[in-house]
């Protein structure tokens, strides 16, 4: 038997809706008395900024983890491999209840376009979200799923037989203490739970970023920088505009999610990990051309900023442009292809 | 009552009903029982296909501006944001749409109708002139949708 144990995070939602509360607190009831579990609870992770114990506990983990939140899957793992807190994306049985008749997960892996992941940590990170299902037990026994999945890798790997040096005698973990304790390092639960203060961030899904640089064209107030790798990244998270999603417009990939943002594609739905199945109608029924938008947006906070509106003069693609050379096909074969978009 | 006009989408036969008005955005309106009743055009309904999930943003009672958005869809095929076809006050959404969105698809000229609002509706297209829109656009349209297909989204 491993005597190895996967951590289950549990973020909360911000604010304060009872039902939301409701059902975490009964996550969280039946994983402190999980044998082979360590459950840390800490508010949304969205809002964890650098330096918040929540955020040194998460960073602290080294093992396998299962992060539970009010996030879209995707969401929640980039933005914990922007703050260094990095793995493998583990396959969760939980899926979005609308799509329980088709699986659609042998899509998302068929083209992986983007850059990837730059550092890559041999473990593997769960994210588990907690508005596809309203029992509790969903997330308990996916939670039991995993920690089976967990057990074979790691006796297949032999890692329980290295002795845990930093964990030993520390670990035994006693569901009552007021503190969770990660290599050796205890994190009062009391300041884990602190309630941070709100934040806005664009999140990158390097799965699907090309590293084409437009969103850093685009921003006209500094949040986008380059890495030592010249890769793309979120430089300065906290210089964003709240409320504004403009780059996420702008980017051809739809690889700029804001959690927090209204619309499911621009937070990160699953639905976006399809889009090439999925199509895009909102031009039709009246909605304004995506980069006209994205424009607007981003000229209102450059007002509110005391600066100048830009409209559509600086950080513009021109890809319309080159849209209109793309062969015409008759309207017969536009609506078959339509149809064989059916799996 | 005049025979509904139709507007071929490929093999596919878009029903326009005669006795109705249109909007540029592909919503139906018809007078019931002195309110205008508002739902998705034949033609809207083939491009998205079964209906999985219609979300409202906005509330009975609540001001709309022209084209202001006022819901989400999700469907087998598409995604989109609509956006109110008049300017006016909207009085309510059909529950049982909101409920089971299946009827969009199977009744999408009665059963399946969408909201009802007090607005301008003397913008509202005539049915020919909704089919020579249609006709007018179609072009357009299957660009629009090709891109989209082939670059996954603009």
């Amino acid at each position: 038997m491993s005597q190895k144990k996967l951590t289950v995070v549990l973020s909360q939602a911000q604010g304060k809706d009872p039902v939301r509360r409701a059902i975490e607190e009964e996550i969280a009831a039946a994983l402190l008395m999980e044998p082979g579990v360590d459950l840390g609870i800490v508010p949304a992770l969205y809002d964890l900024h650098q330096g918040h114990t929540g955020r040194l506990y998460l960073e602290g983990i080294q093992g396998d983890m299962v992060v539970i939140s009010w996030l879209y899957p995707r969401a929640a793992y980039w933005l914990l491999d922007r703050d260094g807190i990095q793995g493998q994306l583990g396959e969760t049985n939980i899926k979005p209840a609308e799509d329980n008749d088709d699986d659609e997960e042998t899509e998302e892996v068929a083209k992986p376009k983007g850059i990837g992941a730059v550092k890559f940590k041999d473990r593997l990170i769960y994210c588990l979200d907690l508005r596809d299902a309203k029992d509790h037990r969903v997330y308990v026994n996916e939670v039991r799923r995993i920690l089976g999945e967990c057990r074979k890798r790691w006796d297949a790997s032999g890692e329980n037989s290295k002795p845990a040096i930093v964990q030993l005698g520390m670990n035994i973990s006693n569901p009552a203490s007021s503190s969770n304790v990660v290599n050796g390092i205890n994190f009062p639960k009391e300041e884990m739970l602190k309630v941070p203060g709100r934040r806005w961030y664009p999140v990158i899904d390097y799965s699907r970023c090309t590293n084409c640089m437009e969103c850093l064209d685009f921003c006209l107030f500094g949040v986008y920088g380059v890495d030592s790798l010249e890769r793309i990244y979120v430089d300065n998270q906290d210089s964003c505009k709240k409320g504004c999603p403009a780059c996420s417009r702008v980017c051809p990939e739809q690889a700029i999610m804001f959690p927090d943002y209204k619309s499911p594609a621009i937070a990160g739905a699953p639905v976006g990990a399809i889009s090439g199945l999925k199509i895009d109608l909102t031009k039709l029924f009246g909605g304004g051309d995506a980069l006209v938008l994205a424009a607007k947006e981003r000229d209102k906070e450059l007002v509110r900023d005391g600066r100048d509106a830009v409209g559509l003069s600086v950080g513009i693609p021109k890809r319309q442009s080159d849209k209109k050379d793309s062969p015409k096909d008759d309207l017969d074969n536009l609506m078959d292809s339509l149809d064989t978009l059916e799996i | 009552m005049s025979e509904p006009l139709t507007f071929m989408m490929g093999k596919f036969a878009a029903v326009v009903p005669a006795d109705l008005h249109y909007s540029r955005n592909h919503f139906w309106c018809r007078k019931v029982a002195g309110k205008n009743r508002f739902g998705f055009s034949s033609y809207a309904i083939k491009l998205m296909q079964d209906v999985y999930f219609l979300d409202w943003q906005v509330n009975a009672g609540d001001k709309v501006a022209l084209l202001e958005q006022i819901g989400h869809i999700e469907t087998s095929k598409a995604v989109s944001d609509l956006f109110a076809p008049v300017e006016g006050l909207l009085l309510g959404f059909n529950p049982e749409v909101l409920a089971d969105p299946s009827a969009i698809n199977i009744d999408g000229y009665d059963k399946g109708w969408l909201f009802e609002m007090d607005g301008a509706i003397d913008s509202l297209m005539d049915a020919n002139a909704y089919h020579a829109f249609l006709e007018e656009n179609w072009e357009k349209a299957q660009r629009m949708l090709k891109g989209k297909i082939n670059a996954g989204d603009e």
